[in-house]
């Protein structure tokens, strides 16, 4: 190749083998969800329905949850505080790692409190919630974005740290404002963790949310999941089990990939 | 336009300029040769204010600064467009209105085609080309070059001097190009200056620029008859 000649990346066809390998991927994948399928089946005929419901049975459970509206009703109530409790602390977590990364002192003051975040067991921080603020929403919305907080701080921070400086020499030369070295230089560079923190922030709060509604709310998936429990109404707590997995499917699949995708796309090229 | 006075400057203990004095005139491209490690990227830098001398001082008179970088230094998120358009929209100009400047540009450069091109998707020459636009696309009146073509072959590096000589001289634009090879500089600058690795800095008599080449690289390349 001489030094006029383009390197093809995005803009050659990803070829008939891409397409093969992504098919064959695929194609196991399935073949692992099948399995769980299968495994979970062969479970529930060795062991007590107490203790394991079918994945028949799961399914007539959701069906009912579904008809009687009582699915959508929780789904929405546990959508609510996840977007909300992650909304804030992903923000937060976002703009403090910013800071941070940029300021050595910063960064150095809020180590202990990094330090004291990533080390709390999350059932502490809803105990402290119920404590501060009682049950419902706030507490729920507060421990999700509390635990939220560290893990974007953290891959934010890395990011900033990570940053090409000879792209913002490049910046200063040239005399951007600071708007522009936002737009077009710290904040494309710190994409790729960023969104790793996201992904990562994503499933804590999702377990954070359950956890927090299990012990600190009268209402929300995690208390329907813990009223089944207390029932011993095994298949309606599977259920909600399956609803959950669907959640974080939908959220993972549907919502942070094609972000992920988007804003990273320039990497595709670079591949 | 550009005037050195007494300037030192070092980095941590190294020191990398000693009580340098130099002035560059209005229009002048001077080119600013000796081997790695002298100083001559710190001169540039010194220009640009990006770091500031130890002792002594530097003026620059007042107007926007070029700078092509050794790496090309393109924003690797950006299509080349962008990467050219960024200078224009850091002086206020409308993304619109920048990219259709930085599209003027990369034509200049012999870049039509390749404007939605990340850098990479361009090979090693054309993403220092981009570089070279987008210094020029802010219309500097000051222009710095940092051994801008030093990952070219000789044909490209030759067309793209070329090219060079004819915007410095139709924008009237002061230049400074540091190199370690002088027979870039010996095509290119009107002044060449050497810093040698004592700190000293010698004006090259360019009145015979065949000889300065001849002995230079005579000097090069050892015993080697020239």
């Amino acid at each position: 190749m001489d030094s006029t000649t383009p390197r093809k990346g995005l803009r050659s066809a990803a070829g008939p083998r891409a397409s093969v390998a992504r098919r064959t991927r695929l194609l196991y994948a399935a073949a692992g969800v099948a399995a769980i399928l299968v495994g979970w089946q062969l479970l529930s005929l060795v062991v007590s329905p107490v203790f394991v419901a079918s994945p028949a049975e799961t399914a007539r459970a959701l069906a009912r949850l579904a008809w009687e509206g009582t699915l959508w009703t929780q789904l929405l109530i546990t959508l609510k505080r996840l977007v909300i409790g992650l909304a804030i602390g992903a923000g937060v977590g976002l703009i403090l790692g910013v800071l941070a990364g940029l300021e050595p002192r910063l960064r150095s003051f809020l180590e202990p409190l990094r330090w004291v975040g990533m080390t709390m067991p999350a059932i502490i921080i809803i105990a402290l919630a119920m404590l501060w603020f009682g049950l419902g929403d706030f507490t729920v919305i507060f421990m999700v974005a509390a635990i939220v907080v560290p893990t974007m701080y953290v891959n934010t921070v890395a990011g900033v740290l990570a940053l090409d400086r000879r792209l913002v020499e490049m910046g200063g030369v040239y005399h951007f404002p600071r708007k522009l070295f936002l737009t077009e230089v710290y904040m494309p560079g710190i994409a790729s963790p960023v969104m790793a923190g996201l992904t990562l922030s994503t499933g804590i709060a999702v377990r954070a949310v359950v956890l927090g509604e299990v012990l600190g709310a009268m209402d929300g998936i995690g208390h329907a999941f813990s009223r089944a429990m207390s029932y011993l109404e095994t298949s309606e707590l599977f259920a909600w089990i399956v609803v959950l997995l669907a959640l974080m499917a939908v959220v993972e699949f549907g919502v942070l990939r094609p972000l992920k995708r988007r804003v990273m796309r320039w990497r595709k090229v670079a591949e | 336009m550009i005037t050195f006075e007494h300037v030192s400057k070092a980095f941590d203990s190294l020191k990398v300029l000693d009580d340098l004095s130099l002035h560059i005139a209005a229009d002048q491209i001077v080119g600013v040769v000796g081997p790695s490690g002298v100083g001559k990227t710190t001169i540039l830098k010194l220009i640009t204010g990006i770091v500031l001398p130890d002792a002594g001082t530097v003026r620059v008179a007042e107007g926007s600064v070029g700078y092509v970088f050794q790496e090309p230094r393109l924003l690797p998120w950006r299509t080349a467009l962008d990467n050219v358009a960024a200078p224009l929209r850091a002086q206020g100009l409308d993304k619109k209105e920048a990219r259709s400047a930085a599209a003027r540009w990369l034509e200049r450069v012999e870049l039509d085609g390749f404007e939605h091109y990340h850098p990479a998707e361009l090979s090693g020459g054309m993403a220092q080309r981009v570089s070279i636009a987008r210094a020029l696309a802010a219309e500097p009146r000051i222009l710095l070059m940092d051994e801008p073509f030093s990952n070219m072959d000789v044909t490209l590096k030759g067309s793209l001097i070329a090219i060079l000589q004819g915007i410095i001289k139709e924008r009237q634009t002061t230049a400074v190009y540091v190199t370690h090879e002088l027979t870039e500089a010996l095509q290119l600058a009107d002044r060449i200056v050497e810093l040698t690795p004592d700190h000293r800095l010698r004006e090259l008599d360019l009145s015979d620029r065949g000889a300065v080449a001849r002995e230079w690289l005579a000097t090069t390349l050892g015993g080697l008859k020239v």
